[in-house]
């Protein structure tokens, strides 16, 4: 299985405090990478170097296509999602809660959906290939919200939606963008066991359905454990273990970062 | 109701009324006239008495209202109606105002002065619009929106008296014009949103204001412009003695010369040009760039990971509300003939912004309603004249009340996936 991304020498620093310190490891295409860690590990600066909210200090981050490798160093900000297709959700959610779930699923799409209203000019025109092109993506947002059965709720707002259902909209709207790698900041956080259960099965269906790699920060063991065919342990923005859930359940050093030293 | 309650307001209308009392005991109790030498203060209390009796008396309705919520009161009644007319009502409403928007210049009571407040009020719910974009859709609180209009003023009067060329010209040059003193406000304040993007339109405003004043070689400073042309009907001029060679407009049609011929027809200019701002609204809204700047007013960090450019994003908005703006600006100088820096200080802004708030944020009908009710209140108590801005701001107050968020606060989705459930 290739390589989808790797992360080299990557370093954080704000002002005196090293947040990730000299970090690398590498996500594989088509598998779950969790990054876990107690908290403060610096988890979510990982991420936020990953998709461009953050400048690294130092270090490297390349995602692989088929034939050639880019640098995510070279993306800030929407850059990331538009022309290196990295999608991320948030800790705490964030959609459009006041527009409808449909519309959240049609704004992951906007930039297609702008060329194809011609920069508005065709879309003001009402032009047919303009309207084509709306109706793809209406058909594309009604095949995610079938997965999550969310359906019969498109038309409702979506801070309307119970917060299970509103941390699956988050995530299948960033699928809407048909990224390569989908980072996931605790999707499972706050969610029940059984919404938790099918979390899992939505994150299965999209690592062998879709193609893309993902990467995971999760708190929640059962989830971690459950689907991660990789995981890498971080402690003060170090990484001190990586390896498969199994061996990651054994080691020794995270027993020591979670639970602490005997004396 | 018990009888604790009752005494309990009561004993907070007391309150109430000790407050006032030392609120209008200085300022409408003691009253200064001059008699013969120097100045003498001459007690009212009469005055103060009644006042502060007003308010015990307000403070105490309210109290009992609101200890009786379950009940049907006065109050909720109020509120009930309002709550009626939802976006779904509005369809009705919009296409029976236009209606009467088309024929109101021949109803048997419009006089002049009604046209006058009309076309006022036009001007205003032109206005709202072009400002619902921005602050509505966009969610960028732009406190400078009469810098636009200043802009369109001006470069209408400044095109037009140099030139000479027609409106139909000068009309969409001025909304360019605008529309890149947007982009230009736009650029600075690309990374400010809320309290502090607020601020520095509120200071764009005013340079734009500064600068018209103190540019004497090129806008004439406060003595204003003069003699801007007025529009003519497709080239027919309004003039009672067209000049040799011309056909006026009342010649043309075998008319009686009438004043009001004008002013009719800038009432239609005004209608035209606000359907216009607002049919491309809806249109817009309904495009990948009007969700998107509805989701940058919801979420700007979750734009930016789903690959939207917030930066463009913004200056469309900024750009295609300032050109609105400018339409407007051009249209109040044609119709004025006469325009000076006076006409765009903050209170016009202010206006504007009153209008989309209290209308409810991106609804173009309350922007409507808004713009009826504060206009027009503004002109119904114009007897009371310098009281009236009393009564503005008491009906600002009195929506804010009953309807915190606007008049109409319903957001209906842009596209529908199920279609209309009735």
């Amino acid at each position: 299985m290739r390589n989808l991304l790797s992360v080299e020498n990557l370093t954080m620093k704000f002002g005196g405090l090293t947040a990730i310190d000299d970090l690398s490891f590498d996500a594989k295409n088509n598998q779950i990478t969790s990054i876990i860690g107690p908290n403060g590990a610096g988890k979510t600066t990982v991420f936020n170097c990953l998709t461009g909210f953050y400048k690294p200090t130092n270090g490297q981050m390349f995602l692989h296509k088929e034939d050639s490798k880019i640098s995510l160093r070279k993306y800030t900000d929407f850059k990331i999602a538009y022309a290196a297709k990295v999608a991320r959700t948030f800790q705490n959610i964030r959609l459009f809660p006041a527009m409808s779930v449909l519309e959240n699923l049609l704004v992951a799409q906007h930039n297609e959906l702008m060329v194809a209203s011609g920069y508005s000019l065709f879309g003001l025109l009402n032009l047919k290939s303009y309207r084509d092109k709306e109706q793809l993506a209406v058909d594309k947002a009604k095949y995610w919200l079938d997965i999550i059965g969310l359906t019969h709720r498109a038309d409702d707002n979506a801070g309307d939606l119970p917060y299970g259902d509103q941390r699956k909209l988050e995530i299948v709207r960033a699928m809407c963008i048909e990224p390569r790698l989908l980072c996931l900041d605790e999707p499972a956080a706050g969610l029940n066991p059984k919404e938790s259960a099918e979390l899992n099965k939505l994150l299965r269906f999209i690592k062998t359905e879709k193609q893309t790699g993902i990467l995971l920060i999760e708190h929640d063991m059962s989830v971690v454990m459950g689907i991660s065919d990789h995981v890498v342990v971080l402690n003060y923005g170090k990484k001190i273990f990586e390896g498969t859930a199994d061996q990651t359940k054994n080691s020794k050093e995270v027993i020591e970062a979670y639970l602490g030293v005997d004396e | 109701m018990e009888k604790k309650d009752i005494i309990q307001s009561f004993k907070d209308s007391l309150f109430t009324g000790l407050i006032a009392l030392a609120l209008f005991g200085p300022i409408v109790g003691l009253r200064t006239a001059s008699k013969g030498e120097g100045l003498f203060i001459t007690p009212q209390w009469e005055v103060v008495f009644l006042l502060v009796g007003l308010c015990i008396l307000g403070r105490f309705l309210i109290n009992l209202n609101s200890a009786r919520k379950t009940e049907i009161t006065f109050f909720s009644k109020i509120t009930s109606k309002f709550s009626v007319i939802t976006e779904d009502k509005a369809k009705h409403f919009a296409i029976t105002a236009i209606l009467f928007a088309v024929v109101f210049p021949f109803l048997p009571f419009t006089d002049r002065y009604f046209m006058d407040v009309a076309i006022m009020i036009l001007t205003y719910i032109m206005l709202g619009w072009g400002l619902n974009i921005v602050v509505g859709l966009a969610g960028l609180l732009d406190l400078g929106y009469v810098a636009f209009y200043a802009v369109g003023a001006y470069s209408y009067a400044l095109i037009a008296t140099t030139f000479g060329w027609s409106f139909w010209i000068c009309l969409p040059l001025a909304g360019v014009f605008a529309a890149f003193f947007g982009i230009l406000l736009g650029f600075p304040v690309l990374r400010l949103r809320g309290d502090y993007l607020a601020i520095v339109t509120l200071g764009f405003g005013e340079i734009i204001r500064i600068i018209l004043i103190n540019w004497y070689e090129v806008t004439n400073g406060p003595d204003g412009i003069t003699g801007i042309p007025r529009p003519s009907f497709f080239g027919l001029p309004f003039k009672r003695s067209p000049d040799e060679g011309e056909t006026s407009f009342h010649l043309f049609f075998n008319l009686e010369y009438s004043t009001m011929h004008r002013i009719i027809f800038l009432y239609y200019l005004i209608l035209v040009l606000a359907l216009i701002t607002n049919y491309f609204t809806l249109k817009i809204r309904k495009l990948p760039v009007g969700r998107a700047w509805e989701a940058l007013r919801e979420d700007e960090i979750a734009c930016k990971s789903l690959g939207v450019n917030p930066t463009n994003t913004k200056l469309t908005a900024f750009a295609i509300g300032a050109m609105f703006g400018g339409f407007a600006g051009s249209f109040f100088a044609t119709r004025q003939a006469f325009i000076s820096p006076e006409s765009f200080t903050f209170i016009e802004s202010a206006i504007i912004v009153a209008i989309v708030v209290l209308g409810g944020m991106g609804s173009q009908t309350g922007v409507v309603l808004a713009s009826i009710f504060l206009i027009g209140i503004t002109e119904m108590f114009r007897d009371l004249e310098q009281y009236r801005m009393i009564a503005f701001g008491g009906a600002m107050v009195l929506i804010m009340v009953f309807k915190p968020k606007g008049i109409l606060a319903n957001r209906k989705p842009t596209i529908l996936m199920h279609g209309d459930k009735k």
